[in-house]
C-alpha cells in the first residue's frame, strides 16, 4: 500500500557524503530531495507520496572545485553557483527558470529529475555532454563513474555525487529563447571543444540530454558546419509537447546546432 | 522543527515535507504569502529566507529547519512603511493585491543583493513573478524608485 | 471634479502592500473542511455507474454530493434573462467537456479530500468528441448538446442576425470584394488567485458564502436558484478578488462548497489547484469569422456580409449575450451602411467559454481591424486614410441603427498618427468627427444618416 500522507514520510538528512551513500543504499524506495524545486509541485499536487526521502541540502555535496584545467562539481551545487562556471555551462545555467529558481535547484537534480512528460527537463545537460563531464555516482555495485550522457539516459538507481570536466578550449552555445523565465528550455544546442575534442550536446531534443555524434563524426572528416548541422537529426528524439512539436524542433534543430558551432569561441 | 518567522520563533508540527508556504498559512495563520500556483510559476509565495528572496511553496519545512523567515507582516506596519512598500503603494504597483507580497518580498531582496539596481536588473530579478493585472511598468517603477530612495 | 487627475492613493493601498487585505482563502474559520472534486477525464462520454459509497466510508470525510444533492441541478447562467437553462451543476447520465465536475468531496484536508476523490467508483462509455465548430454544420457533427449544434435561442433564430440597407445592391455596385477569415483562439484569465470559496453554516439556518467573484448579486442568484432558497437565507462576503478579468464571472465554486457545507454542517473551503484553473475554468472563447466587404476603388466600404462562428464549449453560459455584443459592433468604429451578419453560437466538447475583458468585442475588432489592413493593401490605399475615410461621424448609424452622437473615431486615429510621426496630408489631418458633408457624404451614406439630437444612444454595453 503506498503512502497516502506526507505525514508517512520517513525523512533522512545525512550530514556527510559517505552517511548520504550509506542512506541511499542500492536506491530502493528512496526519494533523493535536492533543491525540491521538481519534486515539492508533485508532492504539493498529491501525486507523490514518498516513503523514505533523503534530504541532502547538508551532506557536503556542493561546492566546485578546480584542479588545474579540471573542473570538479559537487550534485547540490546550485544554479545560481554554476552562473559563473565555464561555457558553455555558464549561460545554461543562466538561462534555467529565474533567480530564486536557480537559487534552490542543484546540479543533480537538474541532471536525475525525469523528463516531466509535458515538458523535457534538463536544460544544463547539454552543455554537460558538450563539456564531455564525467559523472561519479554511488549505489548497487557502489562507486562509478561514467560519461554524461550514458547517465543521463539511465539515471535511476544511481546517487549522483560529482561531475567532473575539463575547461574547454572554445565554445558555443544556441538556444530557442523562451518568451518568459519558467520554461524548460525548448531547445539547446552546446559545443565544446577540449584535449578530447569537439562535442555537441543537445537539449529538448528528446526525454533527456543527447550527444549529436553525427554532427561530429561529421566535423571530425572535414564537413562545414553548414553541412554537419544537417546530420543532427539522426541524433534527435524529436516529441511533441506543451512547450513545443516535433514539426517545430526538427525545422529548429539544425539551425541552433550552426549557430552553436558558428559561435565557437575562445574558453572563458 | 523550529522557525523565527517575522522575528518569533515557532515550533512547527507540520509533517517535515510540508511546503513552506502550507505551514506558514495553515499552520502559523501568516497569510500574505499567496498560494497562486504550489509549483513555483507565480511568485506569488515568495518570502525571504535567511534573507534571501524564495518560493515557499518549493521548500520543504525539513530544509528550513532554524531558519529565520521574513512574511510581508514582518516587513512594515501601516504606518511604519519600508522603502519598498512605500514606492508599491505610491506608484500603483499593487491592482488587486494578489501577487504584491511576492513581488515585494522579491524586490526587497533584489535591493538588498543590488542596491543599485539599474532597470535591466530589476527586469532579470522580477521575471519569475507573475502579475496578470499587468501592473509590470508599475511595479518596475516602484522597484526603481525605492532603488533611488534612501534607505 | 477634484479626482479627475489628481494622483489619488488607493484606498485598499496600504493594505496590499502589508500583507493585510483578506481574501477568500485567508479567512480563517475553525473546524473548515476541504474540498476535491471528481472530475471527468473524458470530453465526452457517457456516465454508466456512480458509487461514492467506498468514499463515503473512508475516514475522514465529511460529505460527498453528487447531482441527486442539488435541489435544482440544471441551471442556465442568463436564465434571469429568459434564457433557458442547460448545464448540470454536477453531471447526471453524461459529460461534455474535460474536467466537468460529477461529484465532490468534503474531508477534513486535501489528501483525504483526494484520495476519496479516488475511490469514487465511476464507469464511463467514452465517445468521440468535437471540437472544430467550422464543421458544425455538417451532418455528422453531433448533437452534443441537448438543442442541437447550435444556440436556437436568438428570437424566432438560431443565430443572432443584424440586417440594414440593401447588402445585394451594394456587392453588386462594388468595384472589388475583399475577403479574409479570422480566428482567434482561447485565453485563459488565469488570475493569481484561484478559484476559492468558503462556505459556513451559521446557526440560524443561513449560509455565509465568502466568493471570490466578480459578480456578487449574480453569483447570490444562482447559488440561491440551485439550493431552491430565499436571497435573504445567503449572506455573501465578496468584493477582494485577485484578479478575474472576466474568470470569476461563471459562478463556479460556491454552490457545490454550499450543497457540502449544508451536508456537512461544517464550513467548508474549496480552492482550486493552478492546474484546474488552466483545464477546466472557463476561458475566453476562441472564434471563427468570415467577412466580405463590398469597396470601391477609392476606398469607401459599401457592404459587408459576415457570419461568425462561436465556440460556446459544451454549454451556452454567457455565449448568446457576448455574440450579441459582438453582432452589435462588426463594423467596427466605422460606418457601413449596408451589413448582413450571421452570428452562431456553436456547442463543443471544449470546457465552456465565458467573458474576458470586452466580452464579444476584442474578437471582433480583431478581425475587422485586420481587415481593413487588408483593404487597403487590396486598394493600395494608405491604411490610415481609408480609415479616416469610412470611420464613424456624428449621425452616423451603428449596425443596430444606434445614432452616433460623439464618436471618437477621428481623433483617435489622428492622434496614434501623430504620436507615432506618421505624416497623413492635410485634409486627412484636418478631419474632424463632425456630422457628414461634402466629399465626406457619397450617395450611398445619405439614407444611413439619423439625427443625434432625437437619437437614443444606446451608451456602453
Amino acid at each position: 500500500m503506498p503512502a497516502t500522507s506526507l505525514a508517512e514520510a520517513q525523512v533522512i538528512a545525512p550530514t556527510s557524503r559517505e552517511e548520504a551513500v550509506g542512506a541511499f543504499g542500492d536506491g530502493s524506495g528512496v526519494t533523493v530531495l535536492g533543491g525540491g524545486t521538481i519534486l515539492m509541485p508533485e508532492m504539493n499536487y498529491g501525486r507523490l507520496r514518498p516513503e523514505r526521502v533523503l534530504l541532502l541540502q547538508n551532506a557536503g555535496l556542493s561546492g566546485i572545485a578546480r584542479n588545474g584545467g579540471s573542473l570538479t562539481i559537487g550534485a547540490m551545487t546550485t544554479v545560481a553557483e554554476l552562473e559563473q562556471a565555464p561555457e558553455p555551462l555558464g549561460t545554461a545555467a543562466r538561462n534555467v527558470a529565474d533567480h530564486e529558481i536557480r537559487a534552490q535547484a542543484t546540479l543533480g537534480g537538474n541532471l536525475c529529475a525525469p523528463s516531466g512528460g509535458a515538458t523535457p527537463r534538463g536544460d544544463l545537460q547539454a552543455a554537460l555532454i558538450a563539456l564531455g563531464a564525467q559523472v561519479k555516482t554511488a549505489g548497487k555495485g557502489g562507486e562509478r563513474t561514467e560519461p554524461i550522457e550514458d547517465f543521463v539516459a539511465a539515471p535511476d538507481g544511481r546517487l549522483l555525487l560529482e561531475v567532473e570536466f575539463e575547461e574547454p578550449q572554445r565554445s558555443g552555445y544556441a538556444a530557442a529563447h523562451r518568451p518568459h523565465a519558467h520554461a524548460y528550455t525548448i531547445l539547446a544546442v552546446c559545443a565544446a571543444e577540449t584535449t578530447a575534442g569537439l562535442r555537441v550536446g543537445l537539449s529538448g531534443a528528446g526525454r533527456n540530454g543527447l550527444r549529436a555524434r553525427s554532427v561530429e563524426d561529421a566535423l571530425a572528416v572535414g564537413a562545414s558546419a553548414e553541412e554537419a548541422s544537417q546530420k543532427v537529426l539522426d541524433d534527435a528524439q524529436m516529441q511533441d509537447d506543451a512547450l513545443a512539436s516535433a514539426w517545430y524542433r526538427q525545422r529548429l534543430l539544425p539551425i541552433l546546432v550552426q549557430r552553436a558551432l558558428d559561435d565557437l569561441g575562445g574558453g572563458k | 522543527m523550529r522557525l523565527t518567522v517575522n522575528g518569533e520563533q515557532h515550533d512547527l508540527h507540520s509533517p517535515p515535507l510540508t511546503s513552506l508556504l502550507t505551514a506558514l498559512r495553515e499552520e502559523l495563520d501568516i497569510t500574505s504569502p499567496k498560494a497562486g500556483c504550489h509549483q513555483g510559476g507565480c511568485g506569488a509565495c515568495t518570502v525571504l529566507v535567511d534573507g534571501e528572496a524564495r518560493r515557499s511553496c518549493l521548500l520543504p519545512l525539513a530544509a528550513v529547519d532554524g531558519a529565520a523567515i521574513t512574511t510581508l507582516e514582518g516587513l512594515g506596519a501601516a504606518d511604519d512603511l519600508s522603502n519598498v512598500q512605500a514606492a508599491f503603494d505610491e506608484h500603483y504597483a499593487a491592482q488587486c493585491g494578489f501577487c504584491t507580497s511576492g513581488f515585494i518580498m522579491a524586490a526587497t531582496a533584489l535591493i538588498d543583493r543590488t542596491p543599485k539596481a539599474s532597470r535591466e536588473e530589476i527586469l532579470a530579478g522580477l521575471s519569475g513573478h507573475v502579475c496578470r493585472c499587468t501592473g509590470y511598468i508599475k511595479i518596475v517603477s516602484a522597484v526603481e524608485a525605492a532603488v533611488g530612495s534612501p534607505a | 471634479m477634484k479626482a479627475v487627475g489628481a494622483r489619488l492613493p488607493r484606498y485598499d493601498g496600504v493594505a496590499h502592500v502589508t500583507g493585510q487585505t483578506q481574501y477568500v482563502d485567508d479567512i480563517r474559520v475553525r473546524g473548515t473542511l476541504w474540498t476535491k472534486a471528481l472530475r471527468s477525464p473524458h470530453a465526452n462520454a457517457a456516465i454508466k455507474r456512480l458509487d461514492t459509497s467506498k468514499a463515503e466510508a473512508l475516514s475522514g470525510v465529511y460529505a460527498i454530493v453528487t447531482h441527486k444533492d442539488v435541489p435544482h441541478n440544471v441551471y442556465g447562467h442568463l436564465e434571469a434573462l429568459g434564457i433557458p437553462a442547460d448545464e448540470p451543476l454536477l453531471a447526471v447520465d453524461e459529460v461534455r467537456y474535460k474536467g466537468q465536475p460529477i461529484a465532490a468531496v468534503a474531508a477534513v484536508d486535501e489528501d483525504t479530500a483526494r484520495e476519496a476523490v479516488d475511490l469514487i467508483e465511476i464507469e464511463y462509455e467514452e465517445r468521440a468528441a468535437f471540437f472544430d465548430i467550422r464543421k458544425a454544420m455538417d451532418p455528422d457533427w453531433p448533437n452534443i448538446h441537448q438543442w442541437g449544434p447550435v444556440y436556437p435561442h436568438f428570437g424566432s433564430y438560431n443565430h443572432r442576425r443584424v440586417r440594414k440597407g440593401d447588402i445585394d445592391a451594394a456587392f453588386e455596385r462594388a468595384d472589388t470584394i475583399v475577403e479574409g477569415v479570422y480566428r482567434p483562439q482561447a485565453i485563459e484569465h488565469c488570475p493569481i488567485e484561484p478559484q476559492t470559496a468558503l462556505v459556513v453554516p451559521e446557526a440560524n439556518g443561513r449560509l455565509t458564502i465568502y466568493s471570490c467573484t466578480q459578480a456578487m448579486y449574480f453569483s447570490m442568484g444562482v447559488v440561491a436558484a440551485h439550493l431552491q432558497w430565499p436571497l435573504n437565507k445567503l449572506k455573501f462576503v465578496g468584493g477582494t478578488v485577485g484578479g478575474g478579468f472576466g474568470g470569476k464571472v461563471d459562478t463556479a465554486s460556491e454552490t457545490i462548497s454550499a450543497l457540502l457545507a449544508l451536508k456537512a454542517k461544517r464550513p467548508v473551503k474549496w480552492r482550486w489547484t493552478r492546474e484546474e484553473e488552466f483545464l477546466v475554468s472557463s476561458t475566453r472563447a476562441p472564434w471563427h469569422m468570415e467577412l466580405a466587404d463590398a469597396v470601391t476603388s477609392d476606398g469607401w466600404i459599401l457592404g459587408r456580409r459576415m457570419t461568425t462562428l462561436h465556440d460556446a464549449g459544451a454549454y451556452a453560459r454567457f455565449s448568446p449575450y457576448g455574440v450579441t455584443k459582438h453582432a452589435f459592433h462588426h463594423t467596427g468604429a466605422y460606418t457601413i451602411p449596408n451589413v448582413h451578419f450571421d452570428g452562431f453560437v456553436v456547442f463543443s466538447n471544449r470546457v465552456p467559454t465565458t467573458a474576458m475583458r470586452g466580452f464579444g468585442v476584442t474578437s471582433v475588432s480583431f478581425a475587422v481591424e485586420t481587415h481593413m489592413n487588408r483593404i487597403a493593401e487590396v486598394l493600395g490605399i494608405d491604411p490610415l486614410q481609408l480609415r479616416l475615410k469610412n470611420a464613424n461621424r456624428i449621425g452616423d448609424t451603428t449596425p443596430n441603427r444606434v445614432v452616433l452622437k460623439d464618436p471618437s473615431t477621428v481623433p483617435v486615429v489622428l492622434a496614434a498618427a501623430d504620436r507615432v510621426g506618421y505624416d497623413l496630408p492635410a485634409e486627412y489631418k484636418s478631419m474632424t468627427n463632425a456630422r457628414r458633408s461634402g466629399d465626406l457624404l457619397p450617395e450611398h451614406l445619405v439614407a444611413q444618416l439619423g439625427e443625434p439630437e432625437h437619437s437614443s444612444n444606446g451608451g456602453g454595453r
